[in-house]
């Protein structure tokens, strides 16, 4: 099948011109003007402390090392989709194969920990908290909708 | 040329014309809706119903000081604005929007689609690198993490429809769907899509790269005038794409419900298209009124422990009962 | 005359139990009592003694005294009246509670002018660090032992102790102020955030840590406050509350008013209590003045306190849902709000300060047909509340963003000095209003509600549930209205009543001088405390037989909850520390006085 990208090319034409064309606009018809403070890097309106260019913790890395993995194999998915019917169950079958090796994968990650993006207090904190949450001391008569509270413990 | 075929002149100024209009009174519709939902009135003053609110603010930004931060690294940081809406409106060239009213019909358009929604993350994730501040280093960090986690299970929500029409056009799928709308057989598929679409145009509550009461800003802390305008834009642009290929995927596109159809199929396509599309934009309004931000490992372990999960359950649920079908 | 020891035991069984055991315990001899207006147990000690007191009446006396409610200082140096008071330039006062026994002592430390050290106390309340750092800022104190003695109001290039009797209490008396560039640039340079001060380090084994500024110009941080916050990647290692930014120097100008010449400034120190700030203030100097008020201004007073709460708590239910990302509830409880600023605007005649009451009773009286506003009101709102149950409280994702974060519990809130409904949010049953009922509260029916996690939840829950049961006692006002006058007959009212000014020359002469100076009050000391919107607001008022008062001593509660937000949000996520931010509820006026 052979398609005619003329239009595609001339419609991505027309957007990136107007696109960059609006930031030009911009530039020219824009004011120019410089404040004491015009030129610092925007802080809560205090000075900064250190460089925003750090080495910053792993559990970011990790996420997209895992989309590499997952992404990449989503691709022989979509090739699956297409070719379905052609493939039959045979194909079938090995897609499943190849899902549930995905699948172990992911438990294994998530059994492993590496899907817990929790710090431990925000887990310890989670696990001790009792009950529903809430006041305790003031019961409502029926649902929560009743507008008489029923008397406390006073 | 200027006949109502896909790929013509007048076709692709129609459509331009049209989602830059849109796109802007998007705006002004979202902040009036918005208005209504929080018992507000919402910008009301410029034109009637401050209709040409959108209009006053293009030529605000246009003419605010276009400011590059001398700290920041100025390549990525002009390019990052431009990427968003460049991509989102590129993407509309796959749509289907009537019989013979598109731009290209594709074999591969929702791949195209697929990478161009990949490409948009790199619009946030610049942005928040390249300003050099450390708002916008967290809201791009968030970016990054949120994007691509999401960006995996969207793909793989949409395989079940690509089975079902045994097709990767979007005008194929449309078509496909003549006898009965896919939101039914792919009910699952359409939910996990539905949050991934927020998830990656980063709309509420799914704003975390953003979110302004954690980050101020965001990624975009940095960014002014008329670059701050194009990352809202364009974020607009990707709100109201996202409203076109629901339908498009899920509600059979322009094909009226219950045979509701009347006159000319090009008006009555385009009507029910609008309509359609209409009724997610108000959607995505809703649930931006309504919903509170969840926090970044929930974010992330429902999306690796749930939706990914699921979108592949959904898949080969799918493929097993084509294949019975079949056989 | 008998010698001092038999008047000593003679007198002993009449002593308050605090002060007898102390007595036993430490020898009379270590202490001066004094005799203050209210009557609360004063003792004079030694500074050696100071800490062995301290950790007896913590650890050792029963009932304990599990709280620090404040530490200040007084400068001593031109006061008249210190009739039976040991001789000092600056008294450190230290005022303790106990919730267990429902009472409290104060305790003094003279110092002379030529050795103003004292030892810190942070080891038995942690609490203590920001009073200190305070009393080092505004009198010049030295704390010895403390970790950082930092100024904490006044910025950090400032010279000298502004609650010192020599500062200058006017702009007039000094110098121009400008700020030229290279001034912004030196007092910014002056405020960057030193990890190094605050014994943080830069980095971990693993990563870099990123120090960020959260505030003073943030989104979410409820006001000019800056929390220094060291990030790693999303995960709160560490967080320097830094305050001061809205400092105006309520105390010094305290100073310098009349007693009834004040009663404005109160307003804005909880600018969200509106009225109730007044609250705590007249009755302390109507407690001097011996001044007793009609029931009907009782009962005016709480009816518009009580509105003042749900205000407050209302600002804060939709501020805290927005912090969550929930943009909705903020509009509908601002709406609601204003409904209440409604009818205390067509009461006070202002919305937000009304500065309404007056020594001796309130401005005015009520205006005809308030009570069909209150009625519609009572009517409406409750069922707002349930609405905005389902809305926010029953909401999933806030369930999930605030249960089992920002956990402490009720020994914790004593430790770090938490009152109102934080400490209530830990399952301490205790509320000014019906544990020490003041203004007519014992004569209503409400109940204190309380949670018993301690989380951001609980503490938002407790709110909730406090509004209804202000709602409930505004309903009561309505029914129970007492009729009477708006004011007290006695003659320190201020201002008097008028018809009394026209009888002959000497009653108008003083009714002349009583509106322009306003009352003299026999010199003494008071404290007086009320449950303010955000917890115990108390003012401790020491009065030389001036016009106004010699020194004023505001006890605020949001300035001691910031100081428990590092330890809340240790080891959690930032989008956490939103959270934990927004329920701490403080208002920075309320911080920064």
């Amino acid at each position: 099948m052979n398609i005619d990208l003329f239009p595609l090319i001339l419609y991505g034409g027309i957007v990136i011109a107007a696109i960059i064309g609006l930031l030009v606009a911009s530039y020219l018809l824009g004011q120019k003007r410089t404040d004491h403070a015009s030129q610092d890097v925007y802080e809560s309106g205090v000075l900064p402390v250190g460089s925003p260019n750090i080495k910053i913790s792993v559990p970011f890395y990790l996420t997209a090392i895992l989309f590499i993995i997952f992404d990449l194999e989503a691709v022989f998915l979509f090739a699956w989709a297409i070719s379905i019917r052609e493939a039959g169950w045979v194909g079938f079958i090995e897609v499943f194969i190849f899902i549930a090796i995905l699948v172990a994968g992911l438990i294994y990650l998530w059994r492993s920990g590496a899907l817990e993006w929790r710090t431990t207090r925000q887990m310890d904190d989670r696990q001790s908290i009792k009950g529903e949450g809430g006041v305790v001391n003031i019961k409502r008569l029926g649902d929560k909708t009743s507008e008489t509270p029923v008397k406390g413990s006073h | 040329m200027f006949s109502f075929q896909v790929g013509s002149l007048l076709n692709i100024a129609l459509i331009l014309g049209t989602v830059l209009g849109a796109a802007a009174l998007l705006i002004w519709v979202e902040r009036r809706l918005l208005g209504f939902f929080n018992d507000r009135l919402g910008p009301n003053r410029v034109g009637p119903f401050g209709i040409l609110q959108s209009v006053a603010d293009v030529i605000k930004l246009i003419t605010k000081e276009d400011w590059i931060p001398p700290f920041a690294d100025k390549l990525p940081f002009v390019v990052a604005p431009i990427i968003l809406p460049i991509v989102m409106l590129l993407s509309f060239a796959m749509i289907p929007f009537a019989p013979g009213v598109g731009i290209i019909d594709m074999n591969i358009g929702l791949l195209f689609v697929m990478a161009m929604a990949g490409l948009a993350a790199y619009s946030a994730m610049l942005g928040g690198l390249a300003s050099n501040n450390k708002f916008a280093l967290l809201g791009g960090l968030r970016a990054a993490g949120q994007m691509i986690s999401y960006e995996v299970f969207l793909g793989i929500s949409l395989l079940g429809v690509v089975i079902l029409s045994d097709s990767f056009s979007l005008r194929g799928i449309v078509e496909a769907q003549s006898d009965g709308w896919y939101v039914f057989p792919q009910f699952i598929g359409f939910m996990v899509f539905m949050v991934a679409a927020l998830a990656e145009s980063h709309r509420w509550p799914f704003d975390l790269p953003e979110g302004e009461a954690e980050i101020i800003s965001g990624f975009n802390t940095e960014y002014s005038g008329m670059k701050f305008g194009l990352f809202f834009v364009g974020e607009y642009i990707g709100m109201l794409f996202m409203a076109c290929l629901i339908p498009v995927l899920f509600f059979g596109g322009w094909h009226a419900p219950f045979g509701l159809e009347f006159g000319n199929e090009i008006i009555s396509g385009l009507f029910w298209m609008a309509a359609k599309t209409s009724v997610f934009i108000g959607f995505f309004v809703l649930v931006r009124a309504a919903l509170a931000r969840p926090r970044y490992d929930q974010l992330m372990s429902y999306g690796w422990l749930v939706m990914l999960p699921l979108s592949l359950l959904n898949l080969l649920i799918t493929g097993a009962i084509v294949l019975m079908q079949g056989s | 005359m008998s010698t001092p020891e038999e008047s000593s035991i003679e007198n002993r069984a009449e002593l308050p139990a605090v002060i007898n055991e102390l007595y036993g315990k430490f020898g009379e001899s270590s202490f001066v009592r004094q005799h203050t207006a209210e009557g609360m147990p004063t003792l004079w000690v030694g500074r050696d003694k100071l800490l062995d007191v301290l950790r007896f009446l913590r650890d050792d006396y029963t009932p304990r005294f599990e709280m620090l409610l404040d530490v200040t200082a007084i400068d001593e140096r031109i006061r008249v009246h210190r009739e039976g008071q040991p001789d000092s330039a600056f008294t450190v006062v230290y005022h303790l509670m106990s919730f267990s026994g429902n009472c409290d002592i104060r305790l003094k430390v003279a110092l002379p002018e030529n050795d103003q050290n004292i030892p810190t106390v942070i080891s038995l309340w942690p609490a203590a660090n920001w009073h200190e750092r305070e009393m080092w800022d505004m009198f010049g104190i030295n704390v010895e032992g403390h970790p950082n003695l930092s100024r904490i109001y006044c910025p950090p290039t400032w010279v000298g102790h502004p609650l010192r009797k020599e500062h200058p209490a006017r702009a007039t008396e000094m110098e121009p102020y400008a700020m030229s560039d290279e001034v912004q640039d030196r007092e910014q340079e002056a405020l960057r955030f030193s990890p190094e001060e605050w014994g943080m380090s830069r980095k971990s084994d693993t990563s870099e840590y990123m120090f960020l500024n959260f505030g003073p110009n943030h989104p979410a941080a409820h006001g000019v406050i800056r929390f220094a916050l060291q990030l790693d990647g999303e995960y709160v290692i560490d967080c320097v509350p830094d305050v001061g930014y809205h400092h105006r120097g309520a105390e010094k100008m305290g100073e310098r008013q009349s007693w009834h010449t004040y009663i404005p400034y109160t307003d804005r120190i909880d600018y969200l209590g509106g009225v109730m700030n007044n609250l705590p203030y007249v009755m302390a100097v109507e407690k001097m003045a011996g001044i007793v008020v009609p029931d009907r201004v009782q009962t005016i007073r709480v009816m518009l306190s009580e509105f003042f709460r749900i205000c407050s708590h209302l600002l804060f239910y939709g501020t805290w849902a927005v912090d969550l990302g929930q943009l909705s509830p903020l509009f509908y409880c601002f709406v609601d709000r204003e409904k209440a600023f409604n009818i205390i605007e067509s009461i006070t005649g202002g919305r937000m300060h009304p500065s309404w009451f007056r020594i001796g009773g309130v401005a005015q009286d009520l205006p005809n047909g308030w009570d069909k506003l209150i009625r519609e009101f009572v009517d409406y709102f409750p069922a707002r509340l349930d609405e905005y149950d389902k809305m926010i409280m029953a909401n999933t994702t806030i369930r999930q963003r605030t249960r089992g974060v920002g956990v402490m519990n009720t020994q914790d809130a004593f430790d770090w000095g938490m009152t109102g409904p934080a400490l209530r949010a830990t399952g301490l049953e205790w509320d000014y209003r019906k544990d020490r009922p003041y203004s007519g509260y014992e004569n209503f029916e409400f109940d204190v509600p309380i949670a018993v996690n301690g989380d951001c939840y609980d503490r938002a829950a407790v709110r909730v549930e406090e509004m209804r049961q202000s709602c409930r006692i505004i309903k009561q006002c309505l029914e129970n209205m007492p009729s009477g006058p708006y004011k007290s007959e006695h003659p320190l009212t201020t201002p008097p009543i008028k018809e009394k000014s026209k009888l002959h020359i000497e009653t108008l002469i003083d009714h002349f001088l009583s509106v322009s100076w306003g009352p003299i009050i026999d010199p003494t000391e008071v404290s007086m405390a009320i449950e303010a919107t955000k917890g115990i607001n108390m003012y401790y008022l020491v009065n030389d037989g001036g016009s106004g008062a010699y020194r004023t001593r505001i006890r605020t509660p949001s300035f001691i909850h910031i100081q428990a937000v590092p330890f809340l949000s240790r080891g959690l996520m930032l989008a956490d520390f939103t959270a934990i931010v927004a329920t701490t509820d403080f208002v920075m006026a309320d911080v920064d006085k």
